[in-house]
């Protein structure tokens, strides 16, 4: 059962993340704040961090490949940046204590980097013109805000969930 | 052997680089067809996707409700003050259709540019990172959409087709960086004003139209509705309302800047609009070059 729950629980997020888009942008006292639902690439993380990081970067280059065709239609950009920042989580967690706290701020802290990679490429492609400063104060803030009270949330669902996938697959060894 | 094994990974990886470029130049390019597999990918998430809407839909729904219920106050005092002149505006809409119908019989006319065929959709998805204004829909060519179709809500237009696969369809919002995205709109004031909507005005979240003759006087509060000489789109789907009337760069047209009458933030259910009558065959268009006026003599002309 927990063996296909990680997947479905990563398929369900990826669904869910449009759903929630649709919500934004909101509007408060007359500015506009974009909240961008980076959810999976969050849980990705916590596999990448918790679980395996070659994993991780399977599931990222799926889900790129997927978010990419299907939502961007850029074929290259998040196909490359999931498993790209799956590898750094991976990587990072060897110098790092797990506890959750610590783990919680490195994936928010990851996922501004990837929304600000994607901002100077959007920049460069003359996707976008808004200047750095209004990027920052109307998206990378509320998108790092909404992420973190997710995670907060939701952290340590994940963190059992694939805690649960760990002890079964070390019994299996066994 | 560690130093060869690096040369190995170094060249990969400058081969992955280079192989990444041209994927990404290759999709960047202008494309209205999507390829096989981004065809089958596309469905397979576009499927998966139209049955988590569903329950999302009715839960943003119930939200609604709410936020419409606290207003409920408001708004009632507004529309009753609406309803009286609401009969009038009816009789007199009423009898204007029926007459303009005598009308039209009496000069065979049958073609307007008015017309078009509704297909209704639903939205499955938007765009996640949000930095193209991009929506999804649950229709897709084997219902009969094709690109550049308009998309609208019940309140006005909201954008146009831009990609189809068999059962889903993309759309870009009116408000996109896009500047090759124009509208052909007119404003309805005392005569009828000309004009394109060219882009968006991120600060103001309004749109802006431009190129209106300088001789033309438009005002605040007027409406703006599609004019149908774009050649793809139908007549008369509502954009906006004039909030500020200024000139353009060179001072020689107006610019006015539109709010959109449609509520683009939360969108569910959507209208595209097959236009009845002929469209053009520009660039935006099939760009066949056909004579697609006399279809007939086309068709002898291709056989011949």
């Amino acid at each position: 059962m927990v063996r296909f729950l990680i997947p479905t629980v990563a398929v369900l997020l990826f669904l869910l993340e449009p759903e929630l888009a649709m919500l934004s942008p909101i509007e408060i006292h007359g500015d506009i704040y974009y909240l961008v639902p980076r959810f999976l690439i969050l849980y990705l993380i916590f596999i990448s961090i918790y679980y395996s990081r070659q994993r991780a970067v399977m599931y990222g280059l799926f889900f790129g490949v997927l978010y990419d065709v299907f939502y961007i239609d850029i074929i290259g950009l998040y196909s490359v940046l999931y498993p790209l920042v799956c590898f750094v989580a991976g990587s990072i967690v060897k110098v790092i204590h797990q506890h959750l706290v610590v783990t919680t701020s490195v994936s928010v802290i990851l996922v501004a980097i990837l929304e600000f990679i994607l901002y100077q490429f959007f920049y460069l492609i003359d996707f976008t013109t808004i200047p750095l400063a209004v990027f920052l104060q109307s998206r990378l803030l509320p998108t790092i805000i909404a992420n973190a009270l997710f995670l907060m949330i939701l952290g340590w669902a994940f963190r059992y969930l694939i805690h649960a996938r760990v002890l079964q697959r070390a019994r299996e060894v066994s | 052997m560690p130093h060869f094994f690096f040369n190995k990974k170094l060249i990969l990886l400058l081969v992955g680089m280079i192989f990444l470029v041209a994927l990404i130049s290759f999709s960047l390019r202008d494309r209205t067809n999507a390829t096989l597999p981004e065809q089958i990918i596309k469905d397979t998430v576009g499927f998966a996707q139209s049955i988590v809407a569903k329950p999302a839909n009715y839960v943003t729904g119930i939200f609604n409700n709410i936020d419409s219920l606290l207003n409920t106050y408001e708004e009632n005092k507004r529309l009753k003050a609406r309803l009286e002149d609401f009969a009038v505006v009816q009789a007199e809409a009423t009898d204007l259709k029926s007459q303009n119908q005598k009308l039209q019989d009496l000069l065979d006319k049958k073609d307007s540019l008015r017309e078009f065929d509704p297909i209704h959709a639903t939205v499955i998805a938007r765009n996640p990172d949000q930095w193209e204004e991009k929506i999804i829909l649950n229709r897709g060519s084997s219902h009969g959409v094709k690109t550049n179709m308009a998309v609208m809500t019940a309140q006005g237009l909201i954008g146009k087709i831009i990609l189809v696969t068999p059962f889903t369809s993309e759309v870009e919002l009116l408000y996109t960086n896009n500047p090759n995205y124009r509208v052909s709109a007119m404003v309805l004031g005392e005569k009828e004003a000309y004009g394109l909507i060219e882009g968006f005005d991120k600060e103001r979240n309004e749109l802006i139209m431009k190129r209106i003759n300088a001789s033309l006087t438009v005002k605040k509060g007027e409406q703006v509705i599609s004019s149908g000489l774009g050649g793809i789109f139908p007549k008369g789907v509502p954009i906006g309302e004039i909030t500020e009337v200024s000139t353009d760069d060179y001072g020689l047209t107006k610019m006015v800047y539109v709010k959109p009458s449609a509520d683009f933030s939360i969108l569910e259910h959507v209208v595209i609009a097959k236009r009845s009558s002929i469209t053009i065959d520009g660039s935006d268009g099939d760009a066949t070059n056909q004579d697609l006026t006399n279809p007939q003599k086309a068709d002898e002309e291709e056989t011949n």
